[in-house]
């Protein structure tokens, strides 16, 4: 295999971690939404840290053997869509790390509440639909995805 | 994410949706894998609760991404190989998904009858099935896109 297949190899395993861990993530959100204890809360936010390591391989693949192959293939770093594509991996990773935190508090509220009697709690449910974080946690998984868009339609190469 | 280099404009929407269903196929299967691992550890009423969540999930999200990932793979085939004659990497892609489909549908069968009792032995399997098949997406995104031969 020569280096640009190596390269796209490894870029599109990097893709592959990474809206894959922002799937998991995601479905593991949306089914603690709806989860009737605590502790079950608990239960999904402590698998979703088992997907943030793979989003990070998948973040820093994707970029670095991204630019890697931006040079290789000869494609200019100013070119509108390699631009555009950069821009949203950069919200996108700020808004995933905003959220990452966000989760992980509530992760923590939730693991309190059922060592303390695993009873149903207002402010466990009101951070779980909070809408401002709903909105940065979705918005940040649908950049990722627009960006796997920008990368196959390539506008303006 | 660059995914190929040239290509006619018209071979974008399916690559795209084919793209897009092996992505969603590859984290819901880890879903998959996660919660019936996480079943396995957690005491009864927890654990029944992460197997009807699995099985959900299979149900909701794994098979109907699969179907998306194979039918467009499917149709970008039709328009780049309109007369057979695939490359061997094609035919890794295909093996995959198509072997793929009798285990997600086994695990899906197995998710269901480990949902509905809590002494169920089958819930054991459905992980490592699901782990299984993780593996056997890795090998089909190593065929597809970098291409050997």
């Amino acid at each position: 295999m020569s280096l640009y297949q190596w390269l796209l190899f490894l870029h599109v395993t990097g893709a592959f971690f990474l809206i894959g861990g922002i799937v998991v993530a995601g479905i593991l959100n949306l089914a603690a939404i709806g989860a009737d204890r605590p502790s079950k809360v608990a239960t999904l936010y402590g698998l979703v840290r088992y997907v943030v390591p793979l989003i990070g391989v998948g973040l820093l693949l994707t970029l670095a053997i991204g630019l890697w192959l931006v040079h290789d293939v000869g494609y200019s770093y100013g070119a509108g869509w390699i631009v555009a594509a950069i821009v949203l991996w950069v919200i996108a990773s700020a808004l995933g790390n905003i959220d990452g935190r966000y989760q992980r508090k509530t992760g923590e509220l939730a693991s309190r509440i059922a060592s303390e009697g695993d009873a149903p709690n207002a402010e466990l449910r009101a951070r779980l639909r909070n809408p401002v974080a709903l909105a940065i946690s979705y918005g940040s998984g649908l950049m990722a995805f627009a960006v796997l868009a920008i990368m196959i339609w390539k506008p303006g190469a | 994410m660059i995914l190929a280099l040239i290509r006619p404009g018209s071979w974008n929407l399916p690559l795209f949706l084919h793209v897009l269903g092996a992505t969603l196929t590859f984290g819901a299967t880890v879903t998959v894998a996660l919660l019936g691992f996480a079943g396995l550890r957690a005491e009864t009423t927890h654990a029944m609760f992460l197997r009807r969540l699995l099985f959900r999930i299979g149900l909701i999200v794994l098979l109907p991404a699969w179907i998306l990932m194979r039918a467009a793979a499917q149709w970008i085939d039709s328009k780049e190989y309109p007369h057979g004659h695939e490359p061997g990497w094609v035919g890794v892609g295909f093996l995959v998904t198509d072997i793929g489909a009798i285990l997600v549908l086994v695990l899906l069968i197995l998710a269901w009858l480990s949902s509905r009792r809590e002494t169920s032995r089958v819930a054991a399997v459905v992980p490592w099935l699901a782990s299984v098949y993780v593996v056997a997406l890795g090998v089909a995104w190593f065929a597809m896109a970098g291409k050997p031969g």
